[in-house]
């Protein structure tokens, strides 16, 4: 879509410039850290945003999207990993079992959750096939 | 897929907003009773109704679930469920990966919460949890460990989401939906979003260092180690404020255009504006640290001062929109004028607080709650109340009560100002924060009862709110699509939308009001076909 990297761009060169500011005026080591690493990763948002489609960096209006897409309706795997992560951390502090549990879900979730990707492709390979019959 | 299983699993942004917003209502109740308790023992001097160990849990998790837990999930779970709305988009980008940021975060509240439960207590170092205090040897116990761990969940969990809203942005607009064309909410929720995704990682490297430090890590240690702790938290804490102020800025300002009749006047320097507070709100993280000693007082005195022009630009948008505008004042509109009010008092309070010697004075003490609350409370919240009556009929379908709103509305303001303004003359006087006995002194009894009467008021108005939704969806007067005369696309589609957001085609986009346009060409057509027929 385009346009859609040039908010993320600008606002990473105010902060830079800023940062800039604050480097020179302050000189601590940390809090200049802390503001470069703020801009690198906003850069690096939007060099993705570029990246995954070039017209991101152009201005004007976006064009309409010709290509059909796949919609999950539902994933139990998201919520899977979600949980994963509250078992585990939760289990580092108290109740150590639930640190292997979340381990375990994790991974029988991010298994689904190739599953489920799989199963869009495949969707979305069958309506491109009826398309190209029709 | 239908009932509760789909519900929770469900990948349809609408009922992802919806899921976090309720989550996040439960936890502002929870905070809510915290406070009520904490008033509770402020109401007379040398009360002895929580011991001083409860009390300081009492206002660690006030503020982690206020800030964690409500107000900046609350402003994500809003532009979850309307910013695919406004910009025409079917769904979100990375559905998946926003459900699993919605159940991290939520994990983290209820780990959070866990606390209580632990020996020793929950979390009792403040919502910023300053090291050396949060550190294993001062703080010890599962408690405090289990508030870390909580924060870096919800923090993980925000991330998340906020990474999805972005990319929908940036790559899901509809066809003519230039930048420039995108809604106020929808701008507001942008500028957000980028902010958390360039302050929360510092926030998540704070912590998992903390949680290090706290199990023989030793990283901050001395004088340095607290300060680059502090560099670190306060690098997301002031980024933070704006998180959980921006789109309850963008829904009064939605309130306010269309209780208006008008376009958002000045829509240009509102958006420019938006992108420079943004960027100087991660400039100015130091100015908590003045009193450390450990900054260079100047630079952040500066930047701070220097928020004052982006913010008169949004206050003076507000007012070129409501001049010469057809206002009618309704329930939204009158929150959405109070939250531009009462935020005045926050704002106007944090020049003071801006300026190293007049804040060397005021650190620590009753006139920083009192600042912090007019800004979060007297304005993030009436925001929030705002959008709520203003969008309430598109997402269920259904009004609610206008009577019930307005009672809400008075209680509600009663209550703020009653809890919140006499911290003012407290502060003044040298009543210091978190403390949970104060010696008798002259005033202080009677304006620590008065707030304690008028968080009572505000507990009132919130329950009177849920009373209202409960009626309002129990017997249901139906609303129809655009209730209000919208000028935004959310109210192109039915009410409540369906699962891919539009059935109709969209109007063409050609504004940031692209009903509003629709309606002025209506207009236009009858009034040249009444020329012609007079000719």
């Amino acid at each position: 879509m385009r346009g859609g990297a040039i908010p993320i761009l600008a606002w990473g060169t105010i902060l830079l410039l800023l940062a800039i500011g604050n480097w020179v005026w302050n000189g601590r080591l940390v809090g200049g850290l802390a503001a470069s690493g703020a801009v690198a990763i906003i850069y690096l948002f939007g060099l993705a945003v570029w990246l995954a489609r070039r017209e991101a960096i152009r201005r004007g209006p976006p064009e309409p999207r010709e290509d059909p897409e796949t919609i999950p309706q539902t994933s139990l795997a998201a919520v899977g990993i979600g949980v994963s992560a509250g078992c585990a951390l939760f289990g580092l502090a108290w109740a150590k079992f639930l640190l292997d549990f979340g381990i375990a879900l994790f991974i029988v979730s991010v298994g689904r959750m190739a599953l489920e990707f799989r199963a869009e492709r495949a969707s979305r390979r069958q309506v491109l096939a009826e398309e190209k019959h029709e | 897929m239908t009932g509760w299983f789909g519900a929770v699993t469900s990948t349809d942004h609408k009922r992802m907003g919806l899921t976090l917003g309720v989550c996040s209502l439960f936890f502002f109740l929870l905070g809510g009773v915290f406070a009520l308790l904490m008033r509770t023992q402020l109401a007379q001097s040398n009360m002895q109704f929580v011991s001083d160990n409860s009390y300081n849990e009492l206002f660690t998790m006030h503020g982690s679930t206020m800030i964690y837990l409500f107000v900046t999930p609350m402003a994500i779970a809003l532009g979850l469920y309307l910013v695919p709305l406004q910009i025409g988009a079917t769904r979100v980008s990375a559905p998946r990966l926003c459900l699993i940021g919605l159940w991290t975060w939520l994990c983290g509240g209820l780990v959070m919460q866990q606390g209580w439960f632990a020996s020793g207590g929950a979390g009792r170092t403040g919502w910023s949890s300053i090291a050396p205090l949060s550190n294993g040897t001062n703080t010890p116990g599962v408690g405090q460990d289990l508030w870390v761990i909580g924060v870096i969940l919800a923090a993980c969990g925000i991330l998340l989401m906020a990474a999805c809203l972005v990319t929908t942005i940036a790559r899901r607009r509809a066809p003519g939906m230039s930048l420039l064309r995108m809604p106020v909410f929808t701008w507001t929720e942008l500028v957000s979003v980028l902010m958390v995704v360039g302050s929360f990682p510092m926030l998540i490297l704070a912590m998992v260092l903390l949680y290090i430090d706290r199990h023989g890590g030793h990283i901050f240690t001395g004088f340095t180690g607290a300060i680059d702790y502090q560099d670190l938290f306060w690098f997301f804490g002031h980024p933070v404020v704006y998180v959980m102020f921006f789109p309850y800025l963008g829904s009064a300002a939605e309130a306010i255009a269309v209780s208006s009749h008008k376009r958002w006047f000045g829509y240009i320097a509102f958006v420019a504006s938006m992108m420079m507070f943004a960027a100087l709100s991660m400039a100015v993280w130091s100015h908590h640290m003045y009193v450390t000693g450990g900054v260079t007082n100047q630079y952040f005195a500066f930047t701070s001062t220097l928020l004052l022009v982006p913010a008169g630009i949004e206050y003076f948008d507000v007012v070129g929109t409501l001049i010469g505008g057809s206002i009618v004042l309704r329930t939204s509109m009158l929150f959405a004028l109070t939250f531009f009010i009462q935020f005045l008092i926050g704002g106007l309070s944090g020049i003071f607080v801006a300026s190293p010697v007049l804040d060397y004075q005021a650190y620590g003490t009753y006139i920083v709650v009192a600042h912090f609350h007019y800004t979060l409370f007297a304005g993030s919240i009436f925001g929030f109340f705002a959008g709520v009556y203003h969008w309430f009929p598109k997402i269920t379908g259904a009004f609610l009560r206008e009577r019930l709103g307005k009672l809400q509305l008075l209680l509600m303001v009663v209550g703020t100002n009653l809890t919140f303004f006499p911290m003012f003359f407290l502060g003044n006087d040298g009543m210091p924060r978190r403390v949970s006995r104060y010696p008798t002194h002259p005033g202080w009894g009677t304006l620590n009862e008065l707030e304690t009467i008028g968080a009572g008021i505000i507990a009132l108005g919130v329950l009177t709110f849920l009373i209202n939704v409960f009626v309002s969806l129990r017997r249901r007067v139906p609303a129809g699509d655009d209730p209000w005369l919208g000028h935004t696309l959310e109210w192109a589609t039915t009410s409540p939308p369906p699962p891919l957001n539009f059935e109709a085609p969209l109007p063409p986009i050609r504004s940031y009001a692209p009903l509003l346009d629709l309606r002025e060409q209506e207009i236009d057509r009858a009034r040249e076909r009444a020329e012609v027929t007079a000719d």
